[in-house]
């Protein structure tokens, strides 16, 4: 096992696309925990309610671990998404399962393997924010605010939560084979589709429902807060989206041990 | 050690995909210690027996199985059998190296096994760079480089000479007969019978997804050959044939008599012994090429 995962990470490490996906990660985080510190103690304005400021915890989280969340996921979805998909597309599945015929172990180390990069990236993000967030409030006169109530806890959380995503990609790669498709359709369903379905949810007071979206029991974990939905508990957000990572991972390792490979 | 070759055993293997039957009832044994060449048109199932074979496809009926093992639970699958498949690819991006190395940690083996085998399929120069950028030759070299990577006692290559030139299948040929003489067991495909005829020893012939044949080269041949002799003297000749109780069935375009069923040699002595001039005497050639072709083609009459 620990050589089928040490092979993993050499097939993630030895193309470049590990790298373009992480400096997109690190973009994005810096300018949402930039965004965020700005936006902080804003007054109420027509269509938008007021921010709460960087005086309280909440708006700490936000420009930290929330913004790092919010930046990486969507890449450490697409690099779980890739490393599932490229095998069928570059047909290197065929070399992969001659060395492991036992597929459902090949499997597991692409979970184990993709959820390692998700902490991976999640990490070198929290620090991307740390610096420029940081930076952005000590401007603003509020200094690091690294003592604000329940920030480490949440930063830890925000990295399992990345590797969750990570681990989301490799079950939508394994469902989805084309690797344009698959990207597609991971990349709609959490830019598009989930905010859509949260607003929509909440119209209709869906209360109930929209909780249990994977991006809504993302934020639960992180605890941050929204005028617009009544979030999990932390604990049952995390254990929500550790479900769907869970079951979308069992699903690749049942549908990779019965297809056929060609 | 001297490695041990297994034998492949085909049984009574079937695999649909649709309505489509692509391998039917297929039964044959490759043995060790031999190269066995595995012919066929272009389409006839020779890709999709390998594949089942070496368990990436599951038999709609029947086994495939190394040593009486199937595929999918040999202990040590690359150290049992190597192999190079048509459609075996590579991520564009990854280096000749690191694909080998990657598949070396995965099995377990050495990892400077990667480098030794790119320097036995000489490929040492380009094994820092990306393989995105590698020719068709230079891409069967690799694939060839993977299937030795686990030193394996059985190697199955589909269409290996493809994208090689001449020096590239000259040195093959001699490879895989070495392989071979260790006692492995070899099987290659092809679709071209020339291309394997002088590196194989034993054929097995396949023609929409059937067995049409199993056997040696010579029993392919069915020891039936034909001699082409020019003579300026045809007529007496014929008679001094016809005395030695051989027969000429034609001439061919260039006017050279055409003798069924002897050799070389016969005729030769034959023609000696009338006090018949003789300006040239060979075997036919590409007769056995035309058989091939009669059995193949068979099935789409």
């Amino acid at each position: 096992m620990t050589a089928l995962l040490r092979a993993e990470l050499l097939k993630i490490l030895s193309t470049r696309l590990w790298w373009a996906l992480l400096i997109g990660a690190l973009a994005f985080s810096a300018i949402q925990s930039v965004a965020s510190a700005v936006i902080a103690g804003m007054e109420a304005q027509p269509g938008a309610p007021a921010m709460p400021g960087l005086d309280t915890a909440e708006a700490v989280r936000s420009v930290y671990p929330m913004a790092m969340f919010t930046g990486t996921y969507i890449f450490a979805m697409v690099l779980g998404i890739t490393g599932m998909t490229g095998e069928y597309r570059y047909q290197t599945i065929t070399s992969t399962f001659l060395v492991s015929p036992r597929r459902s172990r090949v499997v597991v180390a692409k979970i184990l393997a993709h959820g390692l990069m998700g902490v991976v990236y999640a990490v070198l993000g929290l620090l991307a924010v740390l610096v420029v967030g940081g930076a952005t409030m000590t401007i603003r006169g509020y200094g690091l605010r690294l003592d604000a109530d329940r920030l480490w806890v949440t930063m830890g959380l925000a990295v399992l939560a990345v590797a969750i995503w990570a681990i989301v990609g490799i079950g939508i790669g394994t469902l989805i084979r084309s690797q344009v498709a698959a990207i597609m359709t991971g990349v709609l369903i959490t830019f598009l589709v989930e905010p859509l379905l949260t607003y929509a949810m909440a119209a209709a007071d869906l209360d109930w429902l929209v909780k249990w979206l994977p991006s809504n029991a993302s934020s639960a974990l992180m605890a941050p807060g929204s005028s617009l939905v009544d979030y999990l508990d932390w604990w049952a957000g995390g254990l929500v989206l550790l479900g769907y990572g869970l079951v979308l991972a069992a699903l690749g390792i049942v549908l990779s041990v019965r297809r056929d490979v060609s | 050690m001297v490695p041990k070759g297994q034998q492949v055993d085909v049984v009574g293997l079937t695999k649909t995909f649709g309505a489509l039957k692509a391998v039917d009832d297929l039964t044959f044994s490759v043995r060790p210690g031999l190269v066995t060449g595995f012919l066929g048109p272009n389409g006839s199932g020779k890709t999709t027996t390998l594949r089942c074979v070496l368990g990436l496809l599951r038999p709609t009926s029947g086994t495939a199985t190394i040593g009486g093992v199937p595929y999918a639970r040999l202990r040590d699958p690359i150290g049992t059998v190597g192999a190079a498949l048509e459609a075996s690819s590579f991520h564009p991006g990854r280096s000749a190296r690191a694909h080998l190395e990657v598949m070396a940690i995965g099995a377990g083996v050495d990892r400077g096994r990667a480098g030794q085998m790119l320097a036995q399929v000489g490929l040492t120069e380009v094994a820092g760079k990306r393989v995105g950028g590698f020719s068709l030759g230079m891409r069967q070299r690799l694939a060839l480089a993977a299937a030795l990577l686990g030193d394996p006692e059985v190697l199955l290559l589909d269409e290996p000479a493809n994208g090689l030139d001449p020096a590239g299948i000259a040195w093959l040929r001699q490879f895989l007969r070495a392989l071979a003489a260790e006692g492995r067991t070899v099987l290659i495909s092809s679709h071209v019978l020339s291309e394997v005829q002088q590196t194989v020893d034993e054929v097995v012939v396949l023609s929409r997804g059937r067995l049409v044949r199993q056997g040696t080269l010579a029993e392919l041949d069915g020891g039936e050959r034909e001699v082409l002799v020019r003579t300026p003297e045809p007529e007496r000749l014929r008679d001094a044939l016809a005395a030695a109780s051989l027969e000429v069935v034609g001439t061919d375009g260039s006017g050279r008599l055409r003798v069924a069923g002897a050799t070389t040699d016969v005729v030769g002595h034959a023609a000696f012994e009338a006090g018949v001039e003789v300006h040239e005497l060979v075997a036919e050639a590409g007769r056995l090429e035309r058989v091939f072709l009669e059995l193949t083609e068979g099935g789409h009459a």
